[in-house]
Order: structure tokens, then sequence, then C-alpha cells
């Protein structure tokens, strides 16, 4: 298929998505209708309040969510040349979760800020998994790298989970952040993940020629001027930034960091600068499709999204895993 | 010779005897059936709603999970049970080592919490096990009377049932002109998270023995989630009760956030000023007849401040 009907398909699913997630949620009198009343001016007051104040929202950070997660594990997958690199497996997750939980056991900490905690907790495991697997001397060992997230990211979730033992409130608290949840965020959330999104997007873009170049390989990415450990340093930290963002304000979410990495790599081949646009827009589309969804399941309350987007993205993971011949 | 050994026997058989429990009563509970001693003198409750059974019919446990927070056993049970228990930790993980060491004749515990453990309090003294977690207010009373079974004080819980049954339909009377299925809800608010408890919750049933009605009525199936509902502020707009009840868990609650926002405040409890605080911890966490009738003088004041209102 030519990537323009591509990118057109995708927009296309990309608004649909949004329609649904948008003339869904708590108040079953504000529909598709109330969406449209908007722009003509048919609504009450309080259709538009829910529209503008609840809904809309909502939606931009789950698609906003969705580019910065995905471009982070773009950019992992880059710069350890690895297809298993994501926040998650990376344990960058897990220590911005670390972060956050500190926040709620501990609310002296919660003055220091939640998301400066949870960016901290990130860019802490992301480094330390990197040194694990030998970053300090330039050059990753690819198991090293999976084995050594996989361990920060479990010591990590465990000092997270020892929270669970804790007070009720406490593991209460914990538990519920824990699935990944947009269902209370608001225009200040949107706003800070705006400006994550947008800088995240446009440093990846700048960055993703080194990528092509490291795809290469270390050292013909040196003998064509960009030095690896710079392109590692950049790329690394900016991925922990954006994974830490958005676990501080919707909680751990996995698989978008993962998934669609893969998901693009198949629909539009291997350049990266084409790469940063198509990770953005299924990200976007994919995080829009699980809140239209978590809003529809459950019930009396709504499923989390990091509960739906898990069950739509394991099971593609898992197909993938068994079409591919040579995982690398 | 053997005339002595005989009477030594005899003896020691009936001081050995006179030592052990009476063992009379057999309670059937959550996991199965437990023969009881005839009236146990040293028990050990791990949850609220038992020392409210106890204290019910004046009875003091030796032992209770008070969470490691002796504050947490209200003013209402301290009147009658004293404050001479000794903790043995918190609810969720009691301490089974301090439970032992109180020499317990009879353990209380809950469903939820300490099922995992019913066969090591089994070997400690006879277990009961009773639902304090999911359930509602009339299935609260009827736990009572198999407390009272098992406390061998069965006439004297019939008895506190009977007074209490009447002191809420007294209550219902006297709200009665004002809440005539008026909508209340009860939530719990932490820092992210309003919870409200639904008709079937156990807070949810006591309002409406008080004669108030519910729009938040899940059915489906007997999962928690039917009984204490996570709500978004869009959720509690379209339910819009008339009185909204708050209990605090947290100094600043996630009603801080919606408080500026016009969704909250075109709610009809908002616009009438019909939101009241009550104490989270007694209303949420407590359950029993104690409890019951301290909410009770908690809805009459609230009740009271509505009609001044009118």
């Amino acid at each position: 298929m030519p990537k323009s009907s591509l990118y057109l398909l995708l927009s296309g699913l990309f608004v649909l998505a949004v329609l649904a997630s948008l003339s869904s949620g708590g108040r079953s009198d504000v529909g598709l209708n109330e969406l449209f009343g908007v722009f003509n001016g048919s609504n009450s007051a309080l259709a538009n309040t829910v529209m503008i104040d609840i809904r809309l929202p909502r939606t931009v950070c789950a698609a906003l969510i969705g580019i910065c997660l995905g471009l982070s594990g773009l950019i992992l997958q880059a710069v350890t040349r690895n297809p298993l690199a994501s926040p998650s497996i990376l344990g960058i997750n897990q220590g911005a979760a670390l972060g956050l939980v500190a926040t709620l056991v501990f609310p002296q900490a919660a003055a220091i800020g939640v998301g400066f905690l949870s960016v901290t907790g990130a860019i802490v495991a992301g480094g330390l998994t990197f040194i694990i697997a030998g970053g300090l001397q330039g050059k990753l060992n690819s198991l090293r790298l999976i084995l050594g997230g996989i361990t920060v990211g479990a010591f990590a979730y465990a000092f997270a989970r020892f929270a669970l033992t804790l007070d009720d409130d406490v593991a209460s608290a914990v538990l519920q952040w824990s699935a990944g949840n947009v269902g209370d965020v608001r225009w200040p959330d949107a706003q800070l993940l705006i400006g994550w999104s947008v800088l995240g997007m446009v440093i990846t873009l700048l960055l993703s020629h080194r990528f092509n170049l490291l795809a290469l390989g270390d050292s013909s990415a040196q003998g064509l001027g960009a030095d690896p450990r710079v392109t590692l340093l950049i790329g690394t930290l900016l991925a922990a930034v954006l994974a830490g963002v958005c676990v501080s304000i919707a909680g751990p979410i996995a698989f978008v960091g993962i998934v669609i990495p893969h998901v693009c790599r198949y629909l539009f081949g291997l350049d990266y600068r084409v790469l940063v646009g198509a990770v953005s827009l299924t990200g976007a589309t994919l995080m829009v499709i699980g809140d239209a969804l978590s809003k529809w399941m459950g019930g009396p309350s709504e499923m989390p999204i990091g509960v739906v987007v898990a069950l739509i993205g394991a099971p593609y993971f898992l197909y993938q895993t068994f079409m591919e011949k040579d995982l690398g | 010779m053997l005339f002595k050994k005989v009477g030594h026997c005899l003896v020691v058989g009936v001081i050995s005897m006179l030592s052990l429990p009476v063992f009379s009563a057999v309670i059937e509970h959550e996991l199965g059936s437990t023969q009881v001693p005839d009236s146990p003198q040293r028990i050990v409750v791990l949850e609220f709603s038992f020392v409210d059974a106890l204290a019910a019919v004046n009875v003091a446990p030796v032992g209770l999970a008070d969470d490691n927070k002796p504050e947490r056993i209200v003013a209402a049970y301290r009147k009658i049970i004293g404050s001479d228990w000794i903790s043995v930790g918190t609810r969720k993980t009691p301490s089974l080592e301090l439970t032992a060491s109180l020499k317990p004749d009879l353990i209380i515990a809950d469903k939820k919490r300490h099922s995992a453990a019913y066969a090591t309090l089994s070997e400690i003294a006879p277990t009961i096990v009773l639902d304090s977690l999911v359930g509602d207010y009339p299935a609260a009373v009827k736990q009572m009377s198999v407390i009272g079974n098992a406390l061998g004080k069965e006439e004297e819980m019939e008895q506190r049932i009977t007074e209490h049954k009447a002191k809420i339909a007294a209550y219902a009377e006297t709200f009665k002109a004002l809440s005539d299925g008026m909508y209340v809800q009860f939530a719990t608010a932490r820092a992210s998270r309003l919870t409200l408890h639904s008709a079937s919750s156990y807070n949810g049933s006591l309002l409406n023995a008080f004669g108030f009605s519910s729009k938040l009525n899940p059915t489906d199936g007997d999962a928690r989630a039917n009984f204490y509902v996570p709500t978004t502020l869009e959720q509690l707009s379209e339910l819009n009760p008339e009185v909204l009840i708050l209990g605090n868990y947290a100094d600043v609650t996630i009603i801080d956030q919606w408080k500026n926002e016009a969704l909250y405040q075109n709610l009809s409890a908002v616009k009438a000023g019909k939101v009241f605080h009550v104490d989270a911890h007694s209303w949420s966490r407590l359950r029993g007849m104690v409890a019951a009738e301290s909410t009770a003088e908690d809805l009459s004041a609230i009740m009271k401040k509505i009609s001044a209102k009118k």
C-alpha cells in the first residue's frame, strides 16, 4: 500500500476514534449531537462544559500520551538497535512509577512535584539500565541491556509494590494509580503533554538522521560524523523524560512504547525520518481508541485505559512474536 | 496402690475437665462451622464491625486489630469496651503471634482479609469468619445475631437488635417530612478519587433504611466494584444527588480540584448548599448497630441544617 493511502487510512481511523471518545463518557445526555453543538452553538452550557472542560482534555491527553510513549519506544529501539527496547522493558516506566509512589507514601515528597519525581525516577532507572548494559564504555550489549532493564524494573516495581502492604489508604491509591488511567485529567495536564510531545517530536526529528546512521552500526555512524555516544545520551534522556511525564499524568501504560514502533516499521519501513510522524499518528490513534473503549467497557465505573491498551497490545505483540522469523 | 492410682487419675481428669472450655454452640460461618466455647471470655476480633458487635452486648475483647492506631476505636466503642485492649496490629495483616500470646478462646475474622490465615487462626482458638467488607446494612445486622450466638449471649443480642431497629425506625420517622424519596449520596474522597457507596453497599442500604433513595444501583454480579464505585465528575453530574455527604480521607481531596469547575458547581447538592462532611472513618470503616446509631445522629444534624435552609 502506498504511504499516502496509509496515512489517509490512519488519519481516518484517528478521527473516528476521536469522535467515539468525545461522544461518550459519564453523561448519557451528552453525545455526538452535543459534540457538533459545540460548533453550531446549539448546546446548553452544561453540554459545552462537559465537552470542552472534561472530555476534550481527556481525549487530547490520551492522544499525546500515545505520541510520547510511541516516540519514547522508537528512540530507545533506535539507540539500542534492539527491537525489544521500550520504556517498560528498560525499567524506565517502573522507575517513574517508583518516583510517583514516593509522593503517595510520603506526602512531604509531593511538594517537590509529582512530575519532577517521576521524570527523575525514569532517568535514574534508564541510566542504571544503560550502565549495566555497558553504556559507560559506549558499547551496549543487547542481552545485558534487556536483562539489566528487567532487573532495574523489577527492583523499582518491588519497592513500588511494597507500598501495597502499607496502610489501606496508601495501598488503594497505589493500586488505583498503577492501572494507568486518564479519567480525571484536565487542561493543565494536557498543556504539559502538548509541550513535551511537540518538543519530543522536534528533537526526535532532529535526531532521526543520526538514528538512521546508527542503524548501520556504531563504527559506520562514527565514521559518518555522528558520535553514537552523543546520540545514545540525548536519545535516552529524551525517552526517559517523555515516559516519565506520561507516568506522572496517567500512570504506567505498557505496550504502546513497544508495539507502536513495530507496527510502524512494518507499515512504513525503516527510515526514522518517516517513522517519527508515523509513530506519532499511530500511537495517538491506539491510545484514543483505548480511551473510547475504556468508557464503554467495565461498569458501573470505567475500565482504566492502561488495561484496555494492554488488552489490545498484548495479543498483537504475541502475533508479532510468532510471525517474526528473526527477532535479532 | 491401685486405688491411689485410680484416685490420682480421677483428680487429674476432673481438673483437666474443669480447665478445658466447655464447647457447646456450633456456629455456621463463611468458611464452614466451628464449635465455640459456651461463654468465651478471651475474644480477639480482627475487624471493626466485630468490635461493634461486642460493644452492642457489653463485651470487651482482650485483643483487637486497631491498625496500630488506637484512635480508630472511636469514643462510642470505648465507652463500652474501655481502653484496655491489646492491639494485634493491622486489620490487613494482624500479628498471629500476638494473637496466640493472648490465649484467646474465640477469634472473629473477616472473610476477605483473613481467609488465608483461617487454618492458623483455628489452631490458636476456635475461629469464625464473617464478611465485613461487602454486604449491606441488613446483612450486617444479621451478622450480629451470629456473633451473639458465638458469644453465648443470644437473648441479649436479640434484645439489642430489637431496640436498634426501633431506634432506626424512629429516626426514619423524624426524617420523613424532609427525606421522603430524597436522593442522598455518600462518598469517600481521597486525593485523586471519589468513591460512591452504591445502594447495595452498607452505607447506601443504611441511608435507604432511613427513607432516602439512591440512583446508583449497579446490579451485575457481586463484585466489590458494585458497592464502592470510583467516579468521574461527569458520572457524578449525571447521578446528580440532592444531598452529597462526603467523608474525607485526605486533607486535600479531588473535590478541591473539582470545586472550581462548572460541572461541579452545577450539581443540585452544590447549588442548594447541601454538601455535608462527616467523619470518613466512622461512616466508611465502621459498621454495625453502634456505628449505625452514630450515623443516625450525624444524619439528624444534617437534616436539621437542611430544614433550617427551607
